[in-house]
């Protein structure tokens, strides 16, 4: 009667075991799902290219091997759910560190905003330093043509600041600064020159 | 003992025929086409690192398509009973999504590399324009849309530059053609109007020559401004002693026409005063307007192309103060003090000065 009971129960948690392994992990499915889903809205192909690739590639790979295994008759879904739930982890990390380099970025093109902002405030108070004789006049209409095109460019890197494009805006301010430093030091000289 | 045997018998012939069942029914089985399919997408892995989403983007679609397509197959044919399952359609998409990959990274490839070979040269030719540009027009007095788009032009090539450091091939493309057209245009229009300028050269070679020749019968010094290199000749017995850079007035291309255009005049001319402890330093006052500029004066005030009340002007000077790095005077000619003081000494009352747009033509200037 015992053993009767024993295999009874053994033949329970065989089945429940079987069972187990024989059912598709959609509820890890969808979580992977769902974190490529968040991780793409904090723009993670923008600002985590490779390891964005890398975490959907590893989601081909997964669903492949579920559709392997659905295609037998004896299916065995636990290594694909061990992966799946590897992934997950792997794909919230991809997320969490998007928006950790998106930040990165938005805190280089604030530094560089504020460094330009610097150079095109000392080009002013150089421009209006300079003197307004006829001498003057000629290097400041030249270096004026620049400024205002300086300016623009920072206005066009805050626009696409403002649209949350730091790429973009990083690339813009970038050369923008690059210009105005250049200009700086043209003015510098063309007014250390007017003075001789 | 026989029984046992027949009973033995019969179990191993049932067991026996339930394998073999059990055998052909699983065998029966259609197999997936796993192996084409993870061919396909470890391609389509490779395709994507290669960059062919953009610089094969049509082949890479193509290929993400297919392999979508043979996923979503196998997907429905997983559903049916397991022995109505065709896996044929599946292989299809698969190996169709395996050779677009494999075109997309050789398409990719070649792309890249050729946009890296054509940016590489874009970023040096316009290197070299910006380049020529600056030694060519940087004095050249250009209408303000022209400076503007100058400034624009730098500042995409700037962009451009980055985004080909940082590997973003199109976009930098897209920037730098766009730095192009802005600074090939400014470079062709000033380009022209320079050659326009230059028509005027057999003329001032020909000054130049009677210069150089006078110079030497009278064994005398003889002054010869260069306007479009910024630079002044002393010669001496035929011979270049000196050179020195210049400063000229702001509207320095073509002939001084009336008083307040700030034109530098061109001619033969001579000095007719020597001045000392000016506002400028030492002087030495050019006989501007000569008989020819007042001819030339009345013709073009009769003719309505400078208004009756203009006036021809006058105080053309050789003088100090310049080493500004600009043209910035009224229509005279300004030296580095120490040069100036030099040529003052050795001018006399009567020394010709010869200036002229250019004594190089259009092959030798633009030969940098």
């Amino acid at each position: 009667m015992k053993n009767k009971v024993l295999m009874g129960f053994a033949a329970i948690v065989m089945v429940a075991f079987l069972s187990s392994c024989g059912k598709v992990p959609q509820v890890q499915i969808d979580a992977v799902n769902a974190a490529i889903d968040s991780a793409a809205k904090v723009e993670a192909a923008t600002y985590l290219p490779t390891e964005f690739a890398a975490v959907q590639d590893s989601m081909k790979a997964i669903m492949a091997d579920v559709e392997v295994q659905k295609s037998k008759l004896f299916k065995k879904f636990g290594p694909a759910k061990m992966k799946l739930e590897a992934l997950l982890v792997q794909t919230q990390g991809v997320a969490k560190n998007a928006v950790v380099k998106k930040e990165e970025v938005k805190k280089e093109v604030e530094t560089t905003m504020t460094d330009i902002k610097t150079i095109v405030e000392e080009n002013g108070k150089l421009f209006k330093k300079a003197p307004r004789g006829k001498e003057g006049a000629a290097v400041l209409e030249q270096i004026k043509t620049e400024i205002a095109n300086i300016d623009a460019a920072v206005v066009e890197a805050q626009g696409s600041y403002d649209k949350g494009t730091y790429m973009d805006a990083l690339n813009k301010i970038k050369a923008a600064k690059e210009r105005a430093t250049g200009i700086n030091t043209e003015l510098k000289d063309a007014i250390a020159k007017v003075r001789r | 003992m026989n029984k046992v045997l027949i009973k033995s018998l019969v179990i191993f012939t049932v067991a026996g025929l339930l394998s073999l069942i059990v055998y052909i029914l699983i065998s029966q089985i259609p197999q997936p086409p796993s192996k084409d399919v993870k061919k396909a997408r470890i391609a389509l892995s490779k395709a994507f690192k290669s960059k062919a989403h953009t610089y094969s983007k049509e082949l890479y679609r193509d290929a993400k398509v297919n392999y979508d397509s043979a996923m979503a197959n196998w997907g429905k044919q997983n559903k049916r009973f397991i022995y109505f399952r065709k896996y044929d359609k599946v292989a299809k998409f698969a190996i169709a999504s395996l050779k677009s990959s494999q075109k997309a990274i050789e398409t990719s490839k070649s792309n890249s590399n050729s946009y890296q070979t054509k940016l590489k040269d874009k970023v040096a030719s316009l290197e070299k324009l910006i380049g020529d540009i600056n030694a060519y027009f940087d004095r050249y007095p250009l209408p303000r849309e022209l400076r503007t788009s100058i400034s624009k032009g730098k500042m995409l090539y700037e962009e451009g530059l980055i985004e080909y450091k940082n590997g973003q091939l199109i976009t930098a493309n897209t920037k730098l053609n766009q730095a192009d057209d802005l600074l090939s245009s400014v470079y062709d229009k000033a380009y022209s109007d320079l050659e326009q300028y230059l028509r005027s050269f057999p003329i001032w070679k020909k000054w130049t020559e009677i210069a150089i020749k006078e110079s030497k019968e009278n064994q005398s010094y003889s002054i010869v401004v260069d306007k479009l290199s910024r630079k002044c000749f002393v010669y001496f017995n035929g011979s270049k002693k000196y050179e020195f850079d210049v400063e000229l007035g702001r509207n320095w291309v073509g002939d001084k026409l009336r008083m307040g255009d700030k034109a530098t005049p061109e001619g033969k001319y001579k000095i007719i005063s020597k001045f000392s402890g000016t506002k400028y330093n030492n002087a030495l006052l050019l006989d501007y307007p000569n008989e020819e500029d007042r001819k030339r004066f009345n013709k073009e005030k009769s003719r309505g192309t400078i208004p009756s009340y203009a006036k021809i002007g006058g105080g053309i000077e050789i003088h100090g103060s310049g080493g500004k790095g600009v043209d910035w005077t009224e229509g005279c000619i300004a030296l580095e003090d120490s040069e100036m003081d030099l040529i003052f000494r050795l001018a006399t009352i009567g020394t010709p000065v010869t200036i002229v747009g250019s004594t190089k033509n259009l092959n030798q200037i633009f030969s940098r």
